[in-house]
This record gives C-alpha cells, structure tokens and sequence, in this order.
C-alpha cells in the first residue's frame, strides 16, 4: 500500500508540475502599452541594450563598460545590462517575433518602413520630444523613421551611402591611376578589361549576388542610372530601362569582356573577404566595408580607395541606408525613456562634448578601429563639423583616399519603400541569372521581375 | 479442514470472481497507470502536436506575433500557390530527390555490402565511412566550397586539370549547381546510411551464402540473390526515409548558394525558410509548410500501397 501512495503521489506530482508548467507558459503576455501613461522620470528602472562588444575585443568592451559605469552613476535610476545582440538578418524576424530583442539595439534600416506600417515599433515621439533630442537629429534621416503623421518611431544612426571600393595597389599594377578612379559605368567597365588583361587571377569588377544583396546593389546601379525598383509611394514595381542598362552593363562586363572573374554568389560577407585577400579589383560598397576589411582581415588601409558611385545618363543618385536604434514595442514608458537616455548619452553626447568625443576617438584608435571613417552624419552638418575637428588628432583612416566619395554631392536616394528585404530577395536571381547564363533575355527578365515585386507588394499591404 | 474452502459464502465468491469492472481496474492499479500516461501524453500533444494546430491555425492569418492575429481566409495559400517562383523550387527539389536516389541511394548499400565483405579491419573502414557524419554539417559545407572554387587554382578544377579536364564553374553554373549539392549530400550521409545497412546485413544467414559458395556463386551473384533480398525491408524504409529527407532539403541549399544561381538550387523549404525569416511572413511560410506536409504524407500512402507488395512480410 506505501508503495501504491508513493506511485499516486508521484503521478500526481509530474501532472500538477506539468500543468503548472503550461500554465506559465501562457501567461505574461503584457508587457504595457506604448503610452506613455505613467511615465515616471524617476523610477528604478532596468534595461537591456544590444551591440555589446563580443569577448574577443576586450578593450572595446572595457570602454563599454566604462560608458555604461558614467551613465548608470549619472542616472542612478537605471541598470543598464549590456547584451551582445547584434542584427542579422537571418534570426531578426523570429526574435522580434518573439520578444527576445534588448530595449534597444542597431538594425537595419531598410526594415523602417515595414515596422512602422505593422506596428511592431512604439511610437518613440514623446521620449524624443521628453529630452529635447528631435532638433539635433539630422533631418533626412530622420524623415525615414516617420509616419504619414509626423510620428517618430526609431533614432536613425550610422548612415551610409553606396559608393565604389576599390584597391589601389591593383589599380597600379594595371596602370591605372589609384587617385583617378572611374566615375561613369563606362569608365568600370574599361578600367575591369584594363584590370582582368594585366593583373592575372584578379576580377576586375565583382558584384554582390546572394542574400538579398543582389537587390540591394541591381537597385542601387538602377539609381545611379535614373531609375527606379518601386514608384515612390512603393505601391508599383518600375523598373524599366535604368535597370536593363545595369543589366546589360554586368552582361557585358561578364560576357564580352570576362572581367569579373569566376565567382558568381557573393554575399557581403564573402566579397568583403575576397576584396581583403586582394581578388577583386572593384566592387560596389558603403564605406563601411573598411571596418571589416581591416580590423577582421588586417588589409593594408593604404591599398583601400572609396569613391562616389559610378554614374551614367546624368547624374542621378546614389541609394542611402543605415541603422536605427530600434526600441523593443513591449518595453514599458519608463523602460523607453531610460533607454532613449541611454542612445543620447552613448550616441549622441559625442558630438557634443568635446571631452567624450576624444575619449571615444582614443579608445577606438587604441583598440585598433577606424576613427574618422566617413559616413553620413546622424546629426546636423556643423555639429558633425565641430566634432570632427575635436577629434582630428586621433584620426587613423587615410581620408585621402576618400576624397571621390567624401566631395561627391550625388543626391541621395532610399531604399525601395514596400517589402525592401523581400524585394531585394526576388531581384537576387535576376542578377545571378544575367551572371551565368550568357543567352538570357534582358527585358523579359526585368518584366518577369515586375510581376514578381507586385505580387511581394501585393502580399505586403494586405 | 478442507471442507471449509469449499464452503465460501456464495455472494462473497461471487464477488471475487467478478469484481466489478471499475473496481478491478481501480484495484488493478489502473488510475495510477493514467496519472503516469497523463504526463506523457499531455508533452507529447502540448510539444508535438501543439505546433501542428498552431501552424495550421497560422496559415490562416495575417499575424507578425506582435500585433494581434488577422484572420485572412486561404488568402495566404493563394500567395503560395499564385508565386512564380513555387514551380521551379516544387521541380528543383522534385530533381534533388531524384539525382539523390540516383547517385545517393546505391552508395551506402554498395559501401555496406563492401564492408561486410572485409574479413580485416572492417572497424576500421567503417569509421573511415562514418567519417563524414561527425563532421558538421556547416563546417563540412564551407569546406566543400573552397572544393568548388570555380577558379582554375580551385581543389576540384585542379585535380581535374591533371586530367585535362575543367575548368568548371561548379555551384556558379545554374546546370551544376544542383547536381553538386547532391555530391556532398551523398558524400556526408552515405556513412550515416551504411552504418544501418551493414547492421542489417549482420542478420544476413550465413549459411546462404555458404550455400551458395559451394553451388559457384561469384561474388555478385550473392550479393545480387542473397544480400538484396534479405535487405529489402531496410531498403523500402531507408527509401521511403530518403525521399521524405530530400524534400525537405534545406541546409546544404542554404549554405551552398543562398538559392542561386538564378533560383537553380531554390528548394521548397528555402521558400519556406524565406517567407518566415527574411520576409517576416509567417502566415505565407506556414501555408508553404501546410502543403508540403500534405504532399509527404500523401506520398508517404501512395509509397506504402506501391511497395506492400514486395514488403517481406
């Protein structure tokens, strides 16, 4: 009989525990509002921020921590737990899906429109208006992260602007003038045959193909063209001629001239490692691709050259991008307004003290990043003067060899407005296709092509 | 003595006889057997079956998981089905399956056959044949892609070239793409697959083949009327296991390619993976799923019915 009860309990404790179990699991599912009802400068508050250095670079972490220590002690409210969360584009969707993403980290800013338009970000307006931030933000970023009604829902930073990358050291040893580098899809596709018949085992020119970056840069050579993806209210696919030409440009340079080596499924990731083992002699990059190359890859920065995106038909444009610090849409008011504090004090007090901005620059030259690498200020033009001067002596990028993109003043386009990943994604095998198969059909392909993003669009604004 | 058994009470007899039914199973230990498969049976329905019914109940809405749910009708099968691209990656892992059961299939039972014809070391080769599994699989994928460089200096195109052979463009040529992916497929699961075969060949009688020695039997006549036949049960499972597999080929595709060259390597699952993950599009993505688990499990029934005739048993 004991040992019948000892069978009784156990069962029914494996059941209750079971139950117990399942019952947690469906609760805690409101997380607050975004209204900022209640909003309470001074409660104790804890958040959770993204884009924390990972353990290999010790020293940026302990400059981390560093911030992290000022701000905590400055604002003795708030415990900021650094995570190591950084974008990706593979894991983003499920984990905002999710609810595992910090208050606040860096994302893409291609997904502005499309988290705006699905709510899966709060409106950020009364945090920003709370600590007098809107003004200082550079205004054309700031136009990406608004709705129809002037709401704010994101802090755009890190800006960019696709330009040409290119290597100097092959540009001389094809004789090529390193401080000259193409400025038209004409002057590409000379210097690549130039490049391909002197400096064997090299491409030319390469372009990126997979992951949905193939999109990203058919777009971006349909704009330096004077063309378009999507109409500018993103609710029709218009690619036309623009982007047969771009097409036809990399057929060409394929084809005719086989001047873009052999391999044809670049990712970002893989090209960049390509371009810093010295096989690609052009390629088309923001300038952030110097980071990579020479903190990850150690490429000699003085081989690396950057300059504005290869133009033709005029002067059209280039396609822009960047991050948005994006807030997590379940964290409570005063979760967001602790870390609206936070992205001011880390990202933005920088161009405002003149003692933060040289400890950041010193931290960063020590620890062997860029300092000084050009990008599109996330504030006005004269702040970001000013902090360049304060900063000037730590400078450790060759600027010089940025001159064709740092003086060019190509108008700045964005991205495609509706479903910009999924579009990008559907335009990678147009690309691929025109890469591999010599006989394609141009303009079929770019027709087949609309139909595609208007059924993308379609699925979108359902 | 022995009349008092005898003497029982009727009615106390009758009832020890024939207890009633809820008692005998409550004194059988019965209620204690359900407090166990309670347990059992709410983990499995909760963790295998729960995300079933959700994914079905997903592929009716319009949902990002943030925002409440949207009911929207078949309008996400409709997606599915009107996309251009659901035709070539339905023919692409249709071709995968095939050049899978053409090149992968005889591999492991010719690997397994030959290793049980050992009489030395046949330890040793079958680990050498399992190798591959233990690697992953991702480490093994970007190594084989230094393999397939498409550049004259790449592994493959310079082995070839003492052949005279190549270069070739590899995973870069839409026409190769495919059947280059099942190379490695067939490289990294034949081990796996062999391990399986060569225990069921261990149940092999010997005696046959003793037999059959004694009749003059080569080699390949053994293993052609004995060996295949006694495996026939495996085979139709490992099959029948192998085409389910390769319809839901997703991680060589993906690490491959991306998809590429020009969709050429675009499997069904990759679109589902895409539809979930790159496009945020859960409802498309389980609409996607929804199919293809009907599609297996429709071919799992048509598979069962062709091949109960040559079952064993």
């Amino acid at each position: 009989m004991r040992k019948l009860s000892l069978r009784l309990a156990t069962a029914v404790g494996m059941t209750g525990t079971l139950v117990a179990l399942a019952a947690c699991s469906s609760g805690g599912g409101d997380g607050g509002g975004s209204s900022p009802d209640g909003l309470d400068a001074k409660a104790k508050v804890s958040i959770t921020v993204g884009d924390y250095p990972t353990a290999d670079k010790p020293e940026e972490r302990a400059a981390f921590d560093k911030r992290v220590d000022e701000f905590e002690a400055a604002n003795p409210n708030i415990t900021v737990k650094p995570v190591a969360e950084t974008w990706d584009a593979q894991t983003f969707q499920a984990k905002l899906a999710g609810g595992t993403l910090p208050t606040v980290m860096g994302v893409s800013l291609t997904y502005s429109h499309e988290l705006i338009a699905n709510g899966q970000v709060p409106d950020m307006t009364p945090y920003l208006e709370e600590l007098d931030m809107v003004k200082d933000l550079n205004p054309l970023a700031l136009d990406k992260v608004k709705d129809a009604d002037g709401k704010i829902y994101a802090i755009p930073t890190g800006l960019f602007s696709v330009g040409l990358a290119y290597n100097r050291e092959i540009f001389a040893k094809a004789g090529l003038d390193p401080d000259k580098p193409p400025t038209t899809w004409d002057e590409v596709r000379e210097d690549a045959k130039i490049i391909h018949d002197k400096v064997p085992g090299v491409a030319g020119y390469a372009q990126l193909t997979t992951n949905n970056t193939g999109g990203w840069m058919l777009t971006t050579m349909t704009y330096s063209k004077g063309g378009a993806v999507q109409d500018d209210a993103g609710k029709k696919a218009v690619m036309g001629d623009a982007t047969v030409e771009s097409l036809q440009a990399l057929h060409d340079m394929r084809w005719t001239d086989d001047s873009m080596g052999s391999q044809f499924l670049y990712d970002q990731e893989a090209a960049r490692q390509s371009f810093a083992a010295g096989k690609i002699g052009m390629i088309l990059q923001a300038p952030d691709i110097y980071f990579t190359i020479v903190t990850q890859y150690h490429f000699d920065k003085t081989k690396f050259g950057e300059t504005a995106l290869p133009q033709s038909n005029g002067e059209n444009g280039t396609l822009t991008g960047g991050t948005l610090k994006l807030f997590n849409v379940k964290a409570t008011p005063n979760q967001l307004l602790a870390a609206t504090k936070w992205i001011k004090f880390y990202e933005f007090d920088k161009y405002y003290d003149k003692d933060v901005a040289i400890a950041d620059a010193k931290t960063n030259d020590a620890s062997g990043s860029p300092v000084g690498l050009p990008s599109l200020p996330p504030v006005s033009d004269e702040v970001n003067a000013r902090y360049l001067e304060w900063i000037k002596p730590y400078i450790n990028v060759p600027l010089e060899n940025f001159t064709g993109y740092t003086s060019s003043k190509l108008p700045l386009i964005p991205e495609p407005v509706t479903g910009t990943q999924q579009t990008y994604a559907a335009l990678d095998p147009v690309v691929q296709k025109v890469l591999t198969d010599k006989n394609v059909d141009i303009q079929k392909t770019v027709d087949d092509a609309n139909k595609t993003v208007d059924g993308i669009i379609a699925q979108a604004s359902r | 003595m022995t009349t008092t058994t005898l003497e029982v009470d009727p009615d106390v007899a009758r009832q020890r006889r024939r207890p009633s039914g809820l008692s005998r199973w409550y004194r059988g230990g019965g209620i204690h057997a359900v407090l166990f498969a309670i347990p059992v049976v709410l983990i499995f329905l909760y963790f295998s079956w729960g995300p079933v019914v959700r994914g079905l109940v997903l592929s009716l809405q319009k949902t990002n998981l943030v925002q409440p749910a949207k009911w929207v009708g078949w309008s996400n099968f409709e997606y599915v089905l009107s996309d251009p691209g659901l035709g070539q990656a339905a023919l692409n892992t249709a071709y995968f399956a095939l050049l899978a059961l053409v090149i992968g299939f005889p591999v492991p039972i010719f690997l397994a056959v030959l290793i049980n014809e050992l009489r030395k070391h046949d330890g040793l080769y079958n680990a050498l044949a399992y190798l591959p599994a233990i690697i992953p699989p991702v480490a093994a994928i970007l190594l084989w892609k230094f393999f397939y460089d498409p550049a004259p200096e790449g592994m493959f195109n310079t082995m070839l070239g003492w052949i005279g052979l190549g270069p070739y463009p590899w995973l870069n040529s839409e026409a190769m793409a495919m059947p280059s992916i099942v190379l490695y497929a067939t490289w990294a699961g034949a081990g796996s697959t062999a391990i399986i075969y060569l225990a069921a060949l261990g149940s092999v009688q010997t005696e046959l083949y003793e037999a059959a020695e004694i009749d003059g039997a080569g080699i390949w006549r053994r293993v052609w009327h004995i060996t295949i036949p006694q495996l026939r049960g495996v085979i139709l499972v490992m099959m029948l296991l192998q085409l389910i597999g390769t319809f839901q080929i997703f991680t060589e595709p993906f690490l491959f390619t991306g998809g590429g060259p020009n969709n050429a390597t675009q499997t069904i699952l990759l679109k589902i993976y895409n539809y979930a993950f790159v496009n945020g599009d859960f409802g498309a993505a389980t609409a996607l799923s929804v199919l293809l688990a009907l599609f297996l499990g429709l071919l799992s029934v048509v598979y069962y019915f062709v091949t109960k005739r040559w079952s064993p048993s």
